[in-house]
Formats: C-alpha cells, structure tokens, sequence
C-alpha cells in the first residue's frame, strides 16, 4: 500500500519516469470470518429508468449505482484514499509522453454468464460509449479537451489508451467507464437500437457483468434484488470470494426522505443509498444508536455544498434594471455580510463548517488553506457597498441605488430543502445591511425552467460531486461547461484566464504544480465571486446495526460504492 | 341498452377531458422535462427536440390525440418505456389497495352505520361519536398517524407493498374515512326505513327486532348507500393519491406525483386517463347496483 500511494502521490513518477508499472492489488478486503452469506435491504429515492448507464438517460444517480453494483471499471478511484487502484485491469505502464497508458487486464475474469472478459469488451464498451447513435451521458466525461481517448486492443489482455492530450488525473478517468459484454450488446449497436437496450423491461438475469452483484428481480415502483454474481474476481485477505452478501435488495421508497428515515427507523431497510442523514434527523438517530438500533458514522465534510448565484449572463433581461448585481463587489459585500457560523448552527443545528469557495476542507488533497476567505465582517459589507454608490438615502434603513430604488434581489431556492430554509436566513442576515431579498421557494423543473430561461437573479442550489480531483470536475471552472452555470454566454475576461489557468492545470505534470494553479483559479474565482459559498455540512450516514464493512465516502453511492465488502453483522 | 351506451359515451367524454386537462396543466406549469442543471444548452435543446417537446403545445396535442385514439398514450420520458405499460402495472397496484379499502370501508361502515341507526345508548352514541371524528380526519393525517404508530410499535411495516401486511396501513388510512362516510349515510337512512309503515307492520307480526332491522330496514335503506358508491370510487382515487405518496405505495397516485415532479407530461396524460377511468367505472357500476337493487329505478326508467 505504501509503494502504491507514493507511486500515486505525485504524478510527476508517472509522467517523467516514462513507466510507472501498478502491479499491486487493490487493498483486499480483511476476512471477516462466518460473515459471508445473508441479505441487506439499501432504500433508493427514484427508480432507475434504464439498466443501460450509456443510454441518454443513463446519468441518473439510481442507475449509476446499479450500474456501480453490477458492472466495473478497468481502474477504479478508492473514494478513502481519492487515487487511482487496479481493477480489472491489474496494472498499467504509461509512456514517457504521460498520454499513453497500456493496461495488463487480469486474467481469468469473466461475465457473470460464464463468458472469458477480454480487451475485445473494452474495445467494444468504448466503441459504444462514443458512437453518436448512443448519444451517451457518459462520453462527455470520459473525454479530453473535447475529444475521446483511442483504445486499442493488440491481445485479448492488453489495451493501449492514448489521450488526445496531457491529462492529469491520468487513468482515473477510467473508473467512470462500467466495461460492457460485447457478446450481449454488439448486435443492438450493429442496429442503432443500443441506446434502447437494457431497458427496465429487460428479463433479470440476463444481463451479465463483471460486478459483484446481478439484478435477479425487478418489481417496478417496488424494488429490485440483486444477488451474488457467482463468477466475481475479488477475494478477501482469507481467500473467501466476494462479495460477502447473498443478496442485495433495493427498495424504491419515494415518498422522500421522511419515508426513507422512517422505514430506517423501523428497521426495514439497513442503509440509505442517496441520502445522508438531515440535520433535523440526527436527535433522533443518535437516541436510536444509544439504543443500540443504528449506527451513525461521519464520512467527513461535504465536498459539494449549495452555493448562490448571480445570473451573470451578458445582457439577461432579469437583471438590466440592476446593474449592481452585475458588480463583484456587491457580491463580495453579501459574502462578508453573512454570518456562516449562524447558517451553520441554526439551519444546520451544528453540523456544518463555514465555506467560502467551491473546494472544502473535506477535499483533503485540494484544499489550500491559503484560499481566499470571506469572515464575517459588517463594516467593511457596508463599505464595498458604498463604494459602488449603494446607501440609505431616504433614512428609511434599507440602501437605495444611485436613483433611488431600493436594493435587493430575489433568490430561487428548492422548495422544502434545507435550501429553502438556508435562502430564508440569508434573506434576514442582508436585511440587515440593508438589502432587501425576496425568497421564491419552486419545485425543481420550475427552478430548472427559470433557469434554462435565463429568467432569474439569484439562484440558491447545490451540484452533487463526482470527483474530487478539479480536473474531472471541469464544467464548474470552464466557461460552457455543464456547471458554469452564472453565465451560459461569451466568457468575461476573468473568466478566459480562469479557464487557460484551470486546462494547465488538468495537464500539469506534478501535484504541486496543479494545486498552485487550482489555487490561484480559486483566487480568480472569489475576486470575481461569481458563486458564494456559505457553509458545507458534515455528513454522517445512518446503518441499521446489522451492517457490516461499511466505510463512508464524501461521494455517492456514500456506503454502496464497496458493496462487495459489505456484510450483514451477527 | 341506450342507458348503458350513453353512460358510457358520458365515461369515455370524462376521461378525454380529464386527460387533456391534465395534459394542458402540466404543459403550463414552469420548467420542462429536458432542462436540467448539469446539461449544457446544447445538449438541453438536443433533448427538447428529441422528446418533441420543442413543438408548440397545439401540435404536440395534436399528435397526443392521434396516437390517444389508438389507444397509444405515447413513451414516458424519464422511465423510456410506453406509458401505457406503467399505468397498467400501476393501476393494479392501486386497484388491490382501492379494492381492498372499498372491502374494509363497507365490512365496517355498513354494520357499523346499522348499530348506531337503530340503537340509542350510550355504546351507539360512542359510535356516532368515533364516526364523526374519523370522518373529518382527511386520509392524508389518518395515514400519517398510522404510519406514526406502525413506526413505533413495529406491528406493520410503515411504507412499501410486499405481502398482506404492507396492505394494513395504506388500507386503514384509505378505509376509515369512507367507512365513516358509509356509517353516516347508513345510520341515517336505517332509521328513515325502520320508521316505515312496513317495519312498524313487521314489528307487530311479532318479529324479532333483530330481524326486523337486517331483514326488512336493511334491505330498504341500502338503495340511498348505493348511490354514493361512485362518488366513493371517486375519493378511493383521490384519497389514494395522498395515501400512496405517504406510505410509498406503488400506485397511479406516486406514478402521478414523480410524473408531476419531473413534468413528464406524457405519464401525466396517462395517469389522469387511469385515474378518470377508475372514477368513470366506478360512476358506471354504481348506476347499474341502484338500478338493479331498487325496482322504481329501472334501468329503462333512468335512460
């Protein structure tokens, strides 16, 4: 493990070292003895709408964790340590340009149906993954400036990926891609029919994959069990097979989360797969675990906090009759105008730190101490204010503009969210200082709708991470991206250096180098402001006591993502 | 035979327009099914134009009414299937949960409405009592509070559908109210037939009064309890919906809520088509039970 994480820490030995070669097994899991066998019940907010991860609507959180428990990646990212661990490729050597990665695939793994894997499948996974009439979800991630990697296969165990150009986080990016059978889906490509197939009418059991689990039933708007894939490849410490469980049943519970808490509660599921446990729950649960009903573990601070957003799009009509919007400093006024530790012990009872960018501290290799930050500070609100000619000038207490309209703006936040109820103290903290805030509470397609139309001022809402790592987190920091979303027009000048800072940073050779340069976007980013953060929760995740080897992770699936672990406690 | 066309011409209007209505309001509320955070605009439109929802409303109603007419309710958009399969697979959910309600409702309304009409002490005022209490508790408290008791005593599972024992909270939740209904209307109308010139003649022939109630008051007072059964299938529905949302019942109500959620206009249309069927049949069945069960209500009478 130690040679692994020094091989991993500076991706300088990778690139200037022209050969890194990664044979060592992923951390096996230790025996746990008797624990093989018996059953967990996971609740799932939605149902998955596909089984397909590369089909259209394949991005959704549910498929993406059956997807998680039924398929596998060539290289998977341990959510503990954040790097990069063979999977089913054993190891790899990379080129000493950094853009070429040969991967030795371990031998003797097949499908669950019994069929040998070979490199033919990771051809044909990333054939179908890049074909336009899949009009995959996935492949944006799984690309490189905009362009696919080139796969090719010379024997059944090796397979040579050439990125289009330097990037960073290297194989990593392999973990997003679940490997295929082409024996089972290279037909429905040959058709143009792939995007279609594995649809939830599919017959259980015939899907086959390299994950721990199949899906044996489905019962749509019920639940899904997925039971023991009999040709897994893993092994814990003893040499028993993975995965410990029989089965695994998921249960579609969507009547929110006041369902999922309460089917917790009365112990008719073990663990929530989307959620973690709301602040308002914690009393609740802890008296449960005093009784010896559930256990509460803490995965760290939250790495993906809801942030506020001005629309900063060129020329948006919401905003012309209010130019100060358009100012970083009024932005950075609100920023020290908040009060985060009041957020974080009122509407968080407690659970929350004060965040003031879109990296947190729960993000231990990309968090800089050194970035900028915003404490509250009334006075100097007030005088970043002033300076943009914003006071009280009818003494009535509230500032007014240069022609004597009164300030604020209105913030979209999701109805019934902790969201919602953060927006509202915001609201109070700027009347404060004068700035009136009006809090419109929608349903998500409407704040969507609003959104998508460029019919807003300020939205208050949150992204949910898939990586750690900035540079397979891109679409935040890159003007056009998915995630930029303040402004979905022509990039501003800032916003040019940020994305030129941001793609060196996704090439740069060594650690160091990318966090000096992640560090000074992040500078750019809070002189510009164009997101406030305010305060990331700590998150803790509820298992019923009967849950066994579940270490949680800061990224969804928070327990599921080591299913092939888990066990069921006696 | 014209009774029964035109009531089933008036059950097939109800549906249409209980459809396009629902259609229309969804189309109305804010946002789509394709904008999404986490899309860019591009790939926002590619979506839109794929789902035709880039289509004026007109033409996409249109095409909604076509293919309706074929009895094709179109592809939900989130769950990529044809709607009508999960409508189907739905509604048989929220028809074992409607039925079974509709079963408790009238094994506990109608004796229960029989006692308090034709008794007066004080167990029969209790009764009365209960009724009315549970009558103006809407199904939406009445299964939260069960939900509440099933959590802490473990006796039933709180949310779900799996064996008979998921059945028991959805049911009571849904049951108790309209059996208070069923109790308030039998109660009533027990006592208007027992105070008939018929009853008051059975009572002097010396028959037990026990018999006099079920046999003759009983039989007299149910036409007035079989009128409000379509009205009943009716509020099954509608209390269902809030019901299922609350113990996590796959029916039409929870299909009909995520469909609402994520605008998927498509599987509203459908839901509504299920939901207004239900009621249409429900109307249907209960104007054929009151024309067969009272002789002056012929069936020829009533067209």
């Amino acid at each position: 493990m130690a040679r692994h994480s020094r091989c991993a820490l500076t991706i300088a030995a990778i690139l200037f070292a022209g050969a890194c070669n990664r044979g060592n097994e992923p951390a096996a899991p230790v025996s746990t003895g008797s624990a093989r066998g018996g059953a967990l019940t996971a609740s799932i907010r939605s149902e998955p709408a596909t089984f397909n991860r590369f089909a259209p609507n394949g991005n959704q959180a549910p498929v993406e964790a059956v997807s998680m428990l039924v398929h596998a990646p060539l290289v998977r990212i341990n959510r503990v340590t954040g790097e990069p661990e063979p999977w089913l490729a054993e190891r790899w050597s990379v080129s000493p340009d950094g853009r070429t990665f040969t991967l030795v695939l371990r031998g003797g793994v097949t499908f669950s149906d019994g069929t040998p894997f070979t490199s033919a499948d990771v051809a044909f996974t990333f054939q179908a993954l890049y074909d336009p009439t899949v009009e995959s979800s996935l492949a944006s991630g799984v690309m490189v400036q905009g362009k696919p990697l080139q796969v090719s296969t010379p024997d059944p165990r090796t397979v040579v990926i050439t990125m289009p150009a330097p990037f960073a986080p290297g194989v990593a990016m392999l973990d997003n891609v679940p490997i295929l059978p082409k024996h089972q889906l290279q037909a429905a490509l040959d058709a143009k029919t792939f995007a279609k197939a594995w649809g939830i009418t599919t017959p259980p059991g015939t899907m086959a994959g390299l994950g721990p689990f199949v899906i044996s039933e489905y019962v749509a708007g019920q639940r899904m069990t997925l039971t023991r894939n009999l040709h897994y490849w893993r092994k814990d410490t003893a040499g028993t097979q993975l995965p410990y469980l029989d089965r695994l049943v998921m249960e579609f519970v969507s009547g929110g989360q006041d369902a999922e808490m309460l089917r917790l509660q009365a112990g008719s599921v073990d663990l929530m797969t989307q959620a973690d446990v709301r602040p308002e729950d914690i009393a609740a649960l802890r008296r449960l675990r005093d009784q010896g009903s559930v256990q509460l573990m803490e995965a760290g601070i939250g790495v993906d906090p809801n942030t506020l957003w001005f629309n900063l799009t060129p020329g948006n009509a919401a905003v012309k009759a209010k130019p100060y919007l358009q100012r970083a400093e009024f932005r950075r006024a609100i920023s020290f105008a908040i009060d985060r530790d009041a957020i974080a012990n009122t509407v968080y009872l407690g659970a929350a730190v004060p965040v003031y960018g879109p990296i947190t501290p729960g993000n231990k290799t990309w968090y800089s101490p050194s970035a900028p930050t915003f404490p509250h500070d009334i006075a100097r609100a007030r005088s970043l204010l002033a300076g943009i000619g914003l006071s009280d000038r009818n003494g009535d207490g509230m500032l007014d503009d240069a022609t004597g309209k009164p300030v604020g703006f209105s913030i979209l936040a999701q109805r019934g969210t902790i969201r919602e109820r953060t927006a509202t103290m915001i609201q109070e903290q700027l009347r404060q200082i004068g700035i009136a805030v009006a809090v419109a509470a929608l349903d998500v397609p409407a704040l969507f709708g609003r959104f998508g139309a460029g019919d807003y001022e300020s939205i208050y809402h949150g992204f949910q991470a898939s990586a750690l790592d900035p540079a397979m987190n891109l679409d935040l920091w890159l003007s056009g991206g998915s995630a930029h979303v303040w402004n979905t027009g022509a990039a501003a000048p800032w916003e040019k250096s940020m994305d030129a800072l941001m793609q060196q940073q996704a090439a740069a050779p060594t650690l160091a180098e990318r966090q000096r340069l992640l560090l000074e976007a992040e500078r750019i980013f809070a002189e510009n402001l164009p997101q406030i953060y305010f305060v990331a929760p700590r998150v803790t995740v509820a298992l019923s006591r009967r849950v066994g080897g579940a270490v949680p992770v800061l990224l969804d699936p928070k327990v599921l993502w080591n299913a092939d672990s888990l066990f069921v406690k006696h | 035979m014209g009774f029964l066309l035109r009531r089933g011409l008036a059950a097939l209007l109800l549906v249409f327009a209980v459809a396009s209505g629902a259609l229309l309001l969804a189309q109305l509320a804010p946002g789509d099914y394709a904008a999404q955070f986490g899309k860019t605009p591009a790939q926002i439109a590619a979506d839109r134009h794929r789902l035709g929802l880039d289509r004026p409303f007109g033409q996409q109603y249109a095409a909604w009414l076509k293919r309706s007419l074929t009895l094709d309710l179109g592809e939900s958009f989130q769950y990529d299937q044809p709607v009508a399969a999960l409508v189907r697979a739905r509604a048989a959910n929220t028809a074992v949960l409607a039925v079974t309600a509709l079963i408790v409702a009238t094994a506990v309304g109608i004796p229960w409405g029989v006692v308090t009409g034709s008794r007066n002490g004080a167990i029969a005022r209790m009764l009365r009592a209960l009724s009315l209490l549970v009558l103006s508790v809407p199904p939406l408290i009445s299964s939260l509070a069960l939900l509440t008791i099933a959590a802490r005593t473990g006796w039933f599972p709180v949310s779900g559908m799996g064996g008979p024992r998921h059945l028991v909270v959805p049911t009571l939740a849904l049951a108790l109210p309209i059996a208070a209904m069923l109790e308030r209307l039998q109660s009533q109308s027990i006592g208007d037939a027992l105070d008939r010139p018929s009853t008051t003649a059975a009572r002097a022939r010396g028959i037990p009064e026990s018999r006099v109630i079920w046999r003759h008051g009983w039989r007299q007072s149910l036409a007035p309890v079989l009128a409000v059964y379509g009205v009943i299938v009716g509020s099954l529905f509608s209390g269902s919906f809030a019901v299922e949302i609350v113990t996590s019942w796959p029916g039409l109500g929870l299909l009909m809520q995520q469909a609402l959620m994520t605008r998927d206009t498509n599987l509203v249309a459908g839901c509504a088509v299920a939901g207004a069927a239900f009621l249409a049949a429900g109307i249907l069945a209960s104007d054929i039970m009151l024309a067969v069960t009272d002789p002056r209500m012929g069936i020829e009478s009533m067209s």
